[in-house]
């Protein structure tokens, strides 16, 4: 037996003359307290309205300080009550008043979707009938929630913080495309200087080139260039030997690599991934995997926070890896 | 409705510096978006922590009554914030409980009324002569 004292909703509610209605009133007085925009004078006024016809026979005033403390065990108390004693038709005329208490102006604050949704369920009335009842006390459907843990709400409710944070990212877009846009100029200086330079070279070269030409006669410059054609192939056929050696050589290594055992170190550190010391036998890797995969699978973190699941799921990555290689290769 | 402080691991009360750890390290870009955006700014936070109170008191209230497989409670709010049912006995029985103990109270107190009465006033007046003759004992011995 519990020594605590009766609490101040307790005693209303043995006080009351009709213990329904005491519940009925804290539930609805609940639901105002939610209500955004409304003076502590108009809800009481507004409660005493809506529920003029009920026979409890004491005061608002404690059942509005009782919700407004969020008492939950008051509120258990009244939902246990509500449902013990409430015929089909007095929980349909509660959730009625439940709706004009919490959408006298039109809108239903966030808070006040769940708590209808759950004065609905608590008095066994289907999501058909409760959105038929909203439609026609308010002309309007009953939408789901809004749902403020996500971004999009906050784009539509407060679109100032986002043009803060585009303005921010704009900047400093523009601020790492001048930085780009500077680099870029130094280099094509850069490019015109040597490009200038070579030109001169080159220009160089020419007038050396023709005052040589000017000077030789026109028979030995024939014979000239017939050695220099010829000077030209031999080098054009020992360039294309080369080439040819160097990619056989090429080749070669490749398959070298290929045929050769992989490094022993990259084994023992994926047999350690998977908890198994080196020589270690290829059933006993398998083994190794499966239980490392079942213990570190992602979907056994489902249930817990998204970063353990993250976590989870690199861990069960780097085995998979690991597996993977040794199946290749052991 | 998701419940961003299970998600990421933290609890309702964490200081903004374990916030933004928590919001750095999360994996999920999606989710680190949105609670950069509603965790990280007070105002948003405010808002959302007075529906998250809200939510999760009709998250127990609905544990408690076992509604958590109400046909309106579905999706992400019932994911997030649906508790195992606990053993509390209901607030009714317990009221219950409470009134009859103090009506069997009552009722002993009324049938030994009478008699409880004359041992008061018996055990007053002794207490009244004592403490009378002790005084005056105290006073001739001192003269």
């Amino acid at each position: 037996m519990s020594i605590a004292r009766f609490s101040p909703f307790e005693l209303l509610l043995l006080k009351s003359r009709s213990q329904v209605d005491t519940a009925t009133l804290l539930l609805l007085a609940w639901v105002l307290v939610h209500r955004q925009h409304v003076s502590e004078g108009q809800r009481r006024r507004r409660l005493a309205q809506v529920t003029a016809q009920f026979r409890h026979g004491h005061e608002l005033g404690p059942i509005m300080s009782i919700a407004h403390s969020q008492d939950l065990q008051a509120i258990q108390l009244a939902a246990e009550v509500v449902r013990k004693e409430c015929s089909n038709e007095r929980s349909l005329s509660a959730l009625y008043q439940a709706i004009t208490l919490a959408t006298d102006d039109g809108d239903l604050s966030l808070a006040n979707h769940y708590i209808l949704r759950f004065l609905a369920d608590l008095l066994n009335i289907a999501p058909s009938t409760l959105s038929t009842l909203f439609q026609e006390l308010t002309g309007k459907p009953l939408c789901p929630p809004e749902d403020p843990s996500r971004d999009a709400y906050w784009q539509q409710h407060d679109p100032e913080y986002h043009a803060r944070q585009a303005q921010e990212a704009q900047a400093a877009e523009q601020q790492a495309k001048e930085a780009h846009a500077r680099a870029e100029q130094r280099q094509r200086a850069q490019t015109e200087k040597q490009q200038k330079k070579q030109q001169k070279q080159q220009q160089e070269q020419q007038r050396q080139q023709e005052a040589t030409r000017n000077a030789k006669a026109r028979a030995q410059r024939e014979q000239a260039q017939r050695e220099h054609d010829q000077h030209e192939q031999a080098r054009r056929t020992r360039w294309q030997q080369e080439q040819a050696r160097q990619e056989e050589a090429r080749r070669r290594q490749q398959h070298q690599r290929s045929s050769s055992p992989p490094p022993a170190d990259r084994t023992t550190r994926a047999l350690a991934v998977l908890g198994l010391a080196p020589g270690a036998s290829r059933t006993d890797v398998r083994q190794a995997y499966r239980r490392m995969a079942q213990l570190h699978h992602p979907d056994r973190f489902y249930s817990e926070s998204d970063h353990l699941v993250a976590l989870a799921s690199a861990r069960f990555q780097r085995i998979k890896n690991a597996y993977d290689y040794l199946m290749q290769t052991y | 409705m998701r419940d961003l402080y299970q998600r990421l691991a933290l609890s309702p009360s964490a200081n903004s510096h374990q916030i933004s750890s928590a919001v750095t390290h999360c994996a999920n870009s999606a989710l680190r978006q949105d609670a950069e955006t509603v965790l990280g700014v007070a105002e948003h936070r405010d808002a959302y922590n007075k529906l998250h109170k809200t939510v999760s008191d009709i998250g127990q209230l609905r544990a408690r009554l076992g509604l958590t497989h109400g046909a309106h409670w579905q999706g992400d709010v019932a994911n997030d914030f649906s508790l195992p049912p606990d053993n509390a006995i209901s607030r009714h029985d317990e009221l219950v409980d409470r009134v009859s103990y103090a009506v069997s109270l009552y009722n002993h107190w009324r049938r030994f009324k009478g008699p409880l009465l004359l041992v008061a006033l018996f055990t007053a007046g002794a207490g009244i002569g004592l403490a009378f003759g002790f005084t005056l004992g105290l006073g001739l011995g001192t003269r």
